[in-house]
């Protein structure tokens, strides 16, 4: 028989066991909180993206590389919606972080000398190595050393508030349906971004359950119309396999299309498939739409020493090539089928400097924060994480516990068991299907245009209301699917929603709104739950108070410029005309 | 997806992959104390458990069992 099990006087409750969330457990407990509980709906350390993190951390060197050109690119690739000083910030402290991680246990690629090896990746600098599972192994266990008290199997469905301040989570534990209210005096949710269940092994299980646990409460999202850049290109049209993508080309693998064109060719002649992720997936949709699939990423020719090291950073992804024949002993023996993943919303939590939300008590870590104040990938996770869990311990020596609003808590505990009561119902699976099959073509939030999404965004409010209220759950495994197919839900309708406002092409592209926008659209959209309803509004980026400015006026965005100079559309009258 | 088999006569109890799953696939058996798949329709394929099976007891491939729509 399920129990309702109370966990009281937490410090600071941490929801998440990617790399931001040990982190933020570990700097707690270094700023002196005494009571730190980091909750997972897996395992600590071996759930979320981190584990799975393609074996590539993107590390400032500060004797080697210039701190001003890295960020500059980074505020570019946001087409400048980046909060710059957290960007700024998050590069200069990714050095001392990954030292520290070296110090807790993490084995980096070195050199024979001893030092940390940088090699080509995507972009313009070189970038480490690991073996994710090992990394994540190493912080999970430096966390529990020091203290942290780690809870696994317990999916958080949504926050304690009391007079607006978060004092606490609920949720229930996957294997006995038990149900759990946390007590904490500041809370950080450290719960990652969400790829909607797509086609890649190690990112299933970030559902956007932080995003829509925060937007229940009241905290205001943001950024969510920008895919992250991590909707990736991935070895994934018949094969389940991944990630692995910046040391795929880093080693030297290209893309080639059915008719066997080296296409980036012809899209990038400079960085060619190492430009920059977004470019990549723009260029594979355009590839698509004028029926050039197909396409694939060779890597034949690589040497038997380029697949040894892919071997040892990547022994997931290359022992999946191998299972499938792609690669036998130290070769790639054919090329391998790849598209774009699927689109990437990250409805962050809007945070300031001390990663704190709107709401008091409430703070965040990794990629569950807004994307223009954490960049994808381990290092801002953890340096964002760090910042998140210092913060909590602040506040946890400055307040008193409130207690739980019973109320509250009995609807929450409805809310949260609901679908285990039913005897009959829809499956999750099925639900998620039609979440997938309504927003994982590329033609509706890769290459956009203001119709499909809306007649996607009715698909989705017929699911909202006609099936996710009907969610059954055999047992609190399905318990748990439910709740992630409820959550995505939610998440599809707010990237759907924020995307159709954002009338312009700036990090996106738009057929219908080709210009990047900057008279207009300098702008975060932003979004808040005011009892029950979708509340979104503008807020201009502060550009006067940072230090990079971008030019204002109007002007075709440089991704159709370059389709444009290719002959693949014209634009005119009505926007994106394909050739 | 991605888990195929688990070898009985290699298990050793461990519970190393009822552990580590992400999607929470694997159980234990009470009785024979052996792993076993008991959600394969969740297994997201990430090998994660053949890789941590100190016994090579466990089999993936990295093929879809159920469909996932893809890009195009």
């Amino acid at each position: 028989m399920p129990q309702d099990i109370t966990v009281a006087d937490i410090d600071v409750l941490v929801v998440g066991g990617g790399l931001a969330g040990v982190y933020a457990a570990i700097k707690a407990i270094e700023a002196g909180a005494g009571n730190v509980v980091q909750v997972d709906k897996g395992q600590v350390g071996k759930s979320g993206c981190s584990c799975f993190a393609a074996g590539v951390m993107h590390t400032y060197f500060p004797q080697e590389d210039n701190l001003e050109d890295r960020v500059r690119r980074l505020v570019r690739a946001q087409g400048y919606l980046a909060q710059q000083d957290l960007m700024a910030s998050q590069m200069e402290q990714s050095w001392p972080v990954t030292n520290e991680m070296a110090d807790l246990g993490v084995d980096f690629v070195r050199t024979t000398d001893g030092a940390l090896e940088r090699r080509p990746g995507r972009g313009s600098y070189p970038i480490i190595s690991f073996y994710g599972p090992q990394l994540m192994d190493a912080m999970g266990k430096a966390a529990a050393r020091k203290g942290v008290k780690q809870v696994h199997r317990v999916m958080v469905t949504d926050l304690l508030t009391h007079d607006g301040q978060v004092t606490g989570a609920v949720g229930f534990h996957t294997r006995t349906g038990d149900f759990y209210v946390f007590q904490a005096k500041a809370t950080v949710l450290a719960t990652g971004s969400t790829w909607y269940k797509g086609r890649m092994p190690g990112h299933r299980d970030t559902t956007g359950d932080g995003y829509a646990a925060a937007y229940r409460a009241g905290a205001v999202l943001s950024g969510v119309e920008n895919n992250d850049a991590p909707t990736n290109v991935m070895p994934i049209g018949r094969y389940d396999i991944g990630p692995g993508m910046n040391k795929f080309v880093g080693e030297g693998g290209f893309f080639i299309n059915a008719r066997g064109e080296r296409f980036m060719e012809r899209y990038n002649p400079a960085m060619k498939e190492r430009a920059g992720l977004r470019f990549l997936v723009y260029a594979l949709c355009m590839e698509a739409r004028q029926g050039h699939t197909p396409l694939f990423m060779d890597m034949t020719h690589l040497s038997p020493e380029a697949v040894g090291r892919l071997k040892k950073v990547l022994p997931l992804a290359m022992k999946m090539f191998e299972s499938v024949g792609l690669v036998v002993g130290d070769r790639f023996v054919e090329p391998v089928e790849w598209m774009p993943q699927a689109p990437v919303g990250r409805p962050g939590l809007v945070v300031n400097g001390d990663f704190e939300s709107t709401m008091p008590g409430l703070y965040a870590g990794g990629e569950v924060c807004a994307p223009q104040a954490v960049v994808t990938g381990l290092s801002a996770a953890a340096t964002s994480g760090a910042v998140a869990g210092t913060s909590a311990a602040r506040r946890a020596r400055a307040v008193k516990q409130l207690p739980p609003d019973s109320g509250q808590l009995a609807e929450l505990k409805r809310h949260t068991l609901q679908p285990l009561e039913r005897t009959d119902g829809i499956e999750p699976d099925q639900a998620l299907l039609t979440l997938q099959e309504t927003i994982v073509p590329y033609e509706v939030l890769l290459l956009r245009h203001g119709q499909r999404m809306t007649r996607a965004l009715e698909q989705v409010e017929d699911l909202r209301d006609n099936q996710i209220p009907l969610l059954h759950a055999y047992d609190p495994h399905y318990l748990r699917m439910a709740h992630e197919a409820r959550n995505l839900t939610l998440v599809a309708e707010l990237h759907l929603r924020a995307s159709l406002m954002r009338t312009e092409s700036r990090v996106e592209l738009r057929e219908d709104y080709p210009d990047q926008d900057n008279e207009n659209w300098l702008k975060w959209i932003k979004v808040r739950n005011e009892a029950g309803a979708m509340k979104m509004f503008t807020e201009d980026v502060p550009l006067e108070r940072y230090p990079l400015k971008a030019e204002r006026g109007r002007s075709l965005n440089h991704l159709w410029q370059m389709a444009e100079k290719q002959g693949i559309v014209t634009i005119g009258e009505g926007g994106v005309k394909w050739a | 997806m991605g888990v195929r088999h688990i070898d009985v006569g290699l298990c050793n109890g461990c519970g190393i992959c009822v552990d580590c799953c992400p999607l929470d696939v694997l159980r234990m058996d009470g009785a024979s104390r052996k792993a076993y798949i008991k959600y394969l329709r969740d297994c997201q394929g990430c090998f994660l458990c053949q890789d941590q099976c100190p016994e090579d007891a466990i089999h993936c491939v990295a093929l879809y069992e159920k469909r996932i729509p893809g890009a195009w």
